[in-house]
């Protein structure tokens, strides 16, 4: 019986959502011609694909009642990892050594960075019992800090063609990060409906204590979901980094925010336990799509903030007025 | 009592480093950003060569932070503080500060909105190079096209300073159409994203004025994306060492070279020659801004001249 009550629930949040998105793009249409074309059509997904990847680990992370605010510097930090080592390698002239590596070695060391950043975070929130908005505020300093000290507060650029195929090419006529985050959906989709992971991170996020004595073992489910966070966020700083041909030291700079706004606008519940990987691809695409609207509009850059603000807003009142009917 | 008094204050008299060095403190308004990292890297490099114990404090683009720094670096008995401020106005009373301390202050690039509490402040004149750059721009259009400004951040001076050098010139031909400004935040990222955009709305400009050069990397990246790269002109504002290799490789078309080498060098020189007695410093001297394209690309290296 539960089980289908939260079912309902989460087809009228996303159903929102979808009208919500569907409005947004009606307005826009209408005020510009351009919108509504293959090419801008790529053109936001593309420009999305960054925000996905995070907010996906955030939705999972969230539907623990949890959080994670790092994601911005951890995304940073392991675009600059991967730029680095692509580029530089190691050198240790102490041991008269070199680490060259290739750009499936420097990817995979992005990657594993960022999930045991990620891991950290799990560990410092069921170890110590320190709430996951202080422990994740906390690695968001200390891994922009280690951005600092990597890059020595200077980019690090020119990558290489095959590295800037990830953020900039093309495959079977879509777009490479758009594949990217397409496979990071439906795997996040798949672990939420069809493992028992999944059962888990619900479980935990409508009721802690019920979880517990019904057998989870909490600390490992979440140790698992910060860790998948991080990873994803590491997946993004690459796409960052690839698109740029560039590993920015002050890169990802507030996607925290962009990437907990899609979350909230797709429906899932801050306090955890209900919500959908759906509904937040639903918000980064609402995101997504107004940031490009109000540059095709040439909306003043002032207005452009209140706009996104206010309609985050009306995204939040709408979805809770439906959920109380 | 009285005595203990005295060795209070004199204790407070002559602060010096543990190793009997006297200290300069370099403060930025930021370390996020390549170009300030230069900037106080060489100030502080400056200033240890001339004998001094630097330190370097980080901002954050914050007036707050930056006045805590300077209440510490009054209590910790600096000599001297090379200073770029967050804000024209609100820096005004942490100088202020300093100088009531008897710390001299020296800016560095950015200007302080008041004459009489820096010692001497070197400048970057902005303005003017974005005049150099908007003179250069409506030659190379032939005085008609249309074109894209990309702002830094809204709530920056130098973002309006640039922009308003570039528009007086500019403005002045109908024939130069603006069809797009937007702002990307001084970062190539979002610029990038804010002119695949706008190439959506206007596939058909002919160049784009960017008011720094991360900003110029990340519209030029855009460009090639779309195809478009070679048909448009990308004009950036700074000198890094990115847009300088593109200039060179005909990737984008120009920049306004400013010179951190130069005013951290000069404001540390100063702050030297304050220490050891002078005084006469004139309240401001302006670096000029100087327009970097293909045709005198070869005299430039990234952040000055060869």
């Amino acid at each position: 019986m539960i089980a289908i009550q939260k079912n309902n629930t989460l087809n009228l949040a996303r159903l929102q959502s979808l009208i919500a998105l569907v409005v947004l793009c009606i307005i826009i249409a209408v005020l510009s011609d351009k919108f509504l074309t293959m090419d801008n059509g790529w053109n936001v997904l593309r420009q999305i694909s960054v925000n996905i990847c995070i907010s996906v680990g955030m939705t999972l992370i969230v539907l623990t009642a949890g959080i994670d605010l790092s994601v911005g510097s951890v995304l940073a930090l392991c675009g600059a990892i991967t730029a680095g080592l692509l580029k530089n390698g190691i050198k240790l002239p102490s041991l008269d050594l070199f680490i060259g590596f290739t750009l499936l070695g420097s990817l995979l060391a992005g990657i594993i960075a960022g999930g045991a950043l990620g891991l950290f975070n799990g560990f410092v929130i069921t170890k110590f019992k320190v709430p996951p908005f202080v422990s994740t505020l906390a690695m968001l300093t200390i891994a922009r800090g280690l951005t600092m000290l990597w890059t020595q507060g200077h980019p690090i650029s020119n990558l290489g063609a095959p590295f800037s195929m990830i953020g900039a090419g093309w495959l079977l006529g879509i777009p490479v990060p758009v594949w990217i985050a397409g496979v990071v959906v439906l795997l996040a989709i798949f672990i939420t409906r069809q493992t028992r992971l999944g059962r888990y991170i619900y479980a935990i996020g409508g009721n802690e204590n019920a979880a517990i004595l019904s057998g989870i073992s909490i600390n490992k489910v979440k140790l698992i979901v910060y860790g998948i966070a991080g990873a994803l966020a590491a997946v993004g700083g690459i796409m960052v980094t690839s698109r740029l041909d560039s590993a920015q030291p002050n890169a990802g700079t507030g996607y925290e925010l962009d990437a907990i706004a899609a979350v909230v606008i797709g429906g899932t519940s801050l306090s955890g336990g209900k919500g959908s990987i759906g509904g937040t691809v639903m918000g980064a695409v609402i995101i997504g799509v107004l940031n490009n609207g109000l540059v095709l509009l040439n909306v003043s850059p002032f207005w452009q903030q209140v706009v996104k603000g206010a309609v985050i807003l009306i995204a939040v009142i709408i979805d809770k007025g439906g959920k109380k009917k | 009592m009285l005595s203990l008094l005295i060795m209070f204050v004199q204790c407070k008299q002559q602060p010096k480093a543990k190793n009997g060095k006297k200290q300069i403190a370099v403060v930025v308004s930021t370390l996020n950003n390549p170009w300030f990292v230069f900037l106080a890297e060489t100030a502080a490099a400056k200033a240890t060569a001339l004998g001094y114990d630097a330190k370097i404090f980080d901002s954050q683009n914050n007036t707050a932070t930056e006045g805590d720094h300077f209440e510490n670096i009054i209590v910790a008995g600096f000599d001297a503080i090379l200073f770029n401020s967050t804000d024209a106005n609100g820096s005004v009373a942490n100088v202020m500060k300093a100088k009531k301390a008897g710390i001299p202050v020296f800016c560095m690039d950015r200007e302080i909105n008041a004459t009489n509490a820096a010692t001497s402040q070197i400048l970057s004149d902005s303005y003017s190079g974005a005049v150099a750059i908007g003179t250069n721009f409506t030659q190379q259009l032939r005085k008609k096209g249309r074109y894209v400004e990309l702002l830094g951040l809204v709530g920056d001076n130098n973002t309006w300073a640039r922009s308003k050098g570039f528009h007086s010139v500019t403005d002045n031909y109908p024939g130069l159409q603006m069809v797009a400004q937007q702002s990307a935040d001084f970062d190539r990222n979002k610029a990038m994203e804010v002119m695949e955009s706008i190439l959506q709305a206007h596939p058909d400009i002919d160049a784009v004025f960017c008011g720094n050069d991360g900003m110029a990397m990340g519209a030029y990246q855009a460009l090639v994306a779309a195809g478009k790269a070679t048909k448009v002109k990308v004009f950036g504002f700074d000198g890094a060492e990115d847009v300088i290799t593109a200039i060179k490789e005909n990737k984008v078309y120009g920049t306004g070279m400013q010179f951190p080498k130069v005013m951290a060098e000069t404001a540390a020189q100063f702050a030297d020659e304050y220490i050891k007695g002078r005084r006469d410093f004139p309240q401001k001297i302006p670096v000029a801004v100087e327009l970097v394209t293909p045709k005198n690309i070869n005299d430039y290296i990234a952040y000055g001249k060869k």
